[in-house]
């Protein structure tokens, strides 16, 4: 065995203990690291006499390091050396830099990482802002993109799915408008998504928003009222309370037109898979599946009631803003419709909505009305 | 691997299960070593490992999971388990999990397929979902057993102390019997037979597992799971009344028309936030029951458990000790929002570790190797994802 003394920076030598992969028992050892080669030597005890095995430094399997734990290298034969000298250990490592396997060599980065507070927290820092920006910009990216992907008989049962669950009292009940005027708005609608194009299994569904309507109101229980929704295959649903508070079928029509365009951009599908993508984000962390999948399971439902975020919404509006200016030149009947929906008020217009608070804007998901009739004004503006 | 060659104790000795009890001395001629009187020596388990240190580990893995959307997972899992193993010692020896996380992601990834396929089928319910949830489901229950059984051979094989692996024999046939027929008949006695089934899992457990070539055989009796599952039983029915008393004066109190009780409407607040403080106290006492099954489970396994004849385990923990542990652990995590979910584990398994001692009449030196197979990851994947308990 040769000396440390000259040839320090060539050859490594650590105490340990060395188990012979047939027995349990452990004896003292010494390996040494000459060059590329690895020496392990046991010498003689009570019980049999010593050992030593050579082996190159490319065979032997080092352990990547956990913080508090002896340090482990293997070799071909099952046998193994322990030492609880790490830094000797890491100067190995550096030497046989170039033939441990990537994983390992990364798992001491890792290692690196928990050994510093400063390092963990920087860590932790580093992970809200991906978390952040995954949920905020990475994940609507995708969703995006995978809604543009899914095939429209994906689609068309989804729709029908969403339907059987609300097409019941409390939420629908059957259309009260008489056939002639259900004939007339189905015109209106076959004109609308005629423009708005693309192949989606179309259909208006006329329905009766608070089906029981018992004088009560909509004290303690879930009602739609005057509503219109969109379903990701096409399928549009508009109620008679909003039918009544219309002054012309124009205002419909841009209300439909709006619809269309929450189908053709897919918002309704994006939005699911958002949810499903945040679903999966957790499973990552929690590690869990059982619990993801009641989660995933109860989605769809709720996002049913929380609607379209503030781009699609204005992304819808562009495209009803297109229709009218093109039908009429006009977006206005659409901006006196919001308005009434808005106040719940028959008689106003869109001069009655009051431009709200900057901040209880900024905190709503959905534009804020006056917002989005400002909007239809400039699109107005714009085409003149 | 060939035979020992290195050991000087005939090999045979670590290999049969020696009908011998640590009390007596078991003169016979195979054993040499023991023909005298055979001293006990008890080596106390440590745990080393720190909450600071785990904390670190636990957020860099919780990290590198998200940064990697999963990938990393199974690299977490195995760390984890490296740390708890690496710092738990017998004699001077700590224990090694060598899992392979590569086998592990290749698993999750498989039973995340599945779970996925399903959950898909019953939400978007697209053409033939019915057969497509239902082959899965029915395939899930059937394969119950047998995913249990491949995890323990899995975690056995990737157990290391002193340079030997653990190995698990369980057959499938067996697995059935343990997880299938008692789990059913469990539920069809309504949980008059659930003790015989916790029974008939440990002993598949312990028999089946060995160290190197040395079997263990289990001495548990299965009246002493009854009496777990009966301590239990009247832990809860003892909660019950002791709650059940000041809500029944509650509403004697609310129902009387006395004019002393003040404004009916703070009477009625104060009885809703009563009764739920005592739901809460019920829902305390129900998980506290059940943290004593665990823990006293685990306590009488260890102290039925045999290993080469030569070794026993015994446990000095106390079951409730541990119950409370368990209970105010969650109660910690959910204060801290998780953060402390590290040293509720640190926590747990320092005061298990340190309240089991191993007994020998002979040295723990002296254990020989087994045949090392691969074990596939699967099993292993399933029960992980799937949240199977095993009973650990
Ligand atoms: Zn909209």
């Amino acid at each position: 065995m040769n000396g440390k003394s000259g040839e320090s920076l060539s050859t490594v030598e650590v105490e340990g203990i060395y188990f012979d992969g047939r027995s349990s028992r452990d004896r003292a050892a010494r390996l040494t690291v000459q060059g590329d080669q690895v020496t392990v030597q046991t010498s003689a005890d009570g019980v049999s006499g010593g050992t030593e095995a050579r082996w190159p430094l490319a065979r032997v399997s080092i352990d990547p390091p956990l913080p508090g734990v002896r340090r482990v290298l293997k070799f071909p034969d099952r046998t193994r050396f322990e030492t609880e000298d790490d830094a000797a250990i890491r100067a190995i490592e550096r030497r046989a830099r170039r033939t441990r396997p990537l994983s390992d060599r990364m798992l001491g980065g890792v290692r690196q990482l928990e050994g510093s507070w400063g390092l963990t927290f920087a860590a932790l820092g580093l992970m809200g802002a991906f978390v952040w920006g995954f949920i905020a910009f990475g994940l609507p990216a995708i969703a995006r993109g995978a809604a543009a992907a899914t095939p429209s008989r994906v689609l068309t049962t989804f729709d029908r799915e969403t339907v059987d669950l609300l097409d019941k009292p409390p939420y629908l009940g059957p259309s009260k408008l008489s056939a002639a005027r259900q004939a007339e708005l189905q015109r209106g609608f076959r004109q609308v998504v005629g423009w708005a194009g693309g192949a989606y299994s179309y259909r208006l569904l006329l329905r009766d928003g608070e089906p029981e309507d018992d004088g009560n109101g909509s004290f303690g229980g879930f009602s739609l009222g005057a509503n219109a929704f969109a379903l990701p295959g096409g399928t549009v649903v508009m109620t008679d309370q909003l039918v009544a508070l219309a002054r012309s079928d124009r205002e419909l029509l841009g209300v439909l037109a709006h619809e269309s365009g929450h189908v053709t951009h897919r918002h309704g599908l994006a939005g699911v898979y958002q949810a499903l993508g945040l679903t999966l984000l957790t499973t990552v962390v929690t590690g869990d599946l059982v619990s993801a999948g009641t989660f995933a399971a109860a989605a769809p439902a709720a996002l049913l009631q929380r609607g379209y975020s503030r781009a699609a919404e204005t992304q819808a509006d562009e495209v009803a803003g297109a229709f009218m200016l093109e039908k009429y030149r006009t977006t206005r009947p659409l901006r006196d419709i919001l308005a009434r929906l808005e106040n719940k008020d028959a008689k106003a217009d869109e001069s009655s909505v009051q431009s709200g608070n900057r901040i209880e804007d900024l905190l709503q998901s959905h534009p804020g009305t006056a917002n989005r009739i400002e909007h239809l004004r400039a699109l107005e503006q714009a085409a003149k | 691997m060939p035979d020992p060659s290195f050991s000087s104790m005939p090999p045979e000795r670590q290999a049969d299960a020696l009908p011998l009890t640590l009390t007596k001395s078991g003169p016979d001629s195979q054993l040499p070593a023991l023909q005298a009187t055979p001293t006990i020596s008890a080596y106390p388990m440590r745990f080393t490992g720190t909450a600071g240190e785990f904390f670190r580990l636990w957020i860099v893995n919780t990290a590198l999971s998200i940064v990697t959307l999963g990938l990393y997972l199974p690299w977490a899992r195995v760390r984890t388990r490296q740390y708890f193993y690496g710092h738990t010692w017998v004699d001077g020896q700590n224990f090694e999990y060598t899992a392979n996380p590569v086998a592990l992601l290749r698993g999750y990834l498989i039973v995340a397929a599945f779970f996925g396929v399903y959950t898909l089928a019953t939400n978007i319910q697209f053409q033939g979902w019915e057969w497509v949830a239902g082959i899965i489901a029915v395939s899930f229950v059937a394969l119950y057993p047998w995913l249990v059984m491949k995890s323990l051979r899995f975690l056995a094989a990737s157990t290391t102390h002193r340079g030997l692996n653990f190995r698990f024999h369980g057959q499938a046939g067996g697995a059935y019997v343990a997880y299938g027929v008692a789990n059913v008949a469990a539920v069809i006695s309504s949980s008059l037979a659930l003790p015989w089934a916790w029974f008939m899992q440990r002993r598949y457990q312990v028999e089946n597992a060995a160290y190197g070539r040395a079997r263990a055989t289990f001495r548990g009796d299965i009246g002493n799971f009854y009496i777990i599952g009966l301590t239990a039983l009247g832990m809860v029915i003892g909660a019950g009344i002791v709650l059940a008393v000041p809500v029944i004066t509650g509403f004697a109190l609310l129902t009387s028309d006395d004019p002393f009780s003040g404004s009916r409407d703070a009477g009625f607040l104060g009885a809703m936030a009563g009764i739920a403080v005592l739901y809460l106290a019920f829902l305390a006492a129900y998980s506290l029951a059940w943290q004593y099954i665990r823990g006293a489970t685990l306590k009488l396994v260890l102290n039925s458990t045999e290993l080469g004849g030569v070794v026993r385990t015994r446990a000095t923990f106390s079951p409730w000790m541990l119950a409370w542990i368990g209970l105010s652990n969650a109660a910690v995590q959910v204060i801290t929002l998780g953060l402390a979910t590290p040293w509720a584990a640190v926590r747990r398994t320092r005061y298990i570790m340190e309240g089991i001692q191993v007994l020998a009449i002979a040295s723990l030196d002296d254990f020989a190797a087994d045949v090392t197979l691969n074990e596939n990851a699967l099993g292993e994947a399933a029960t992980e994802l799937l949240d199977i308990q095993l009973g650990f």
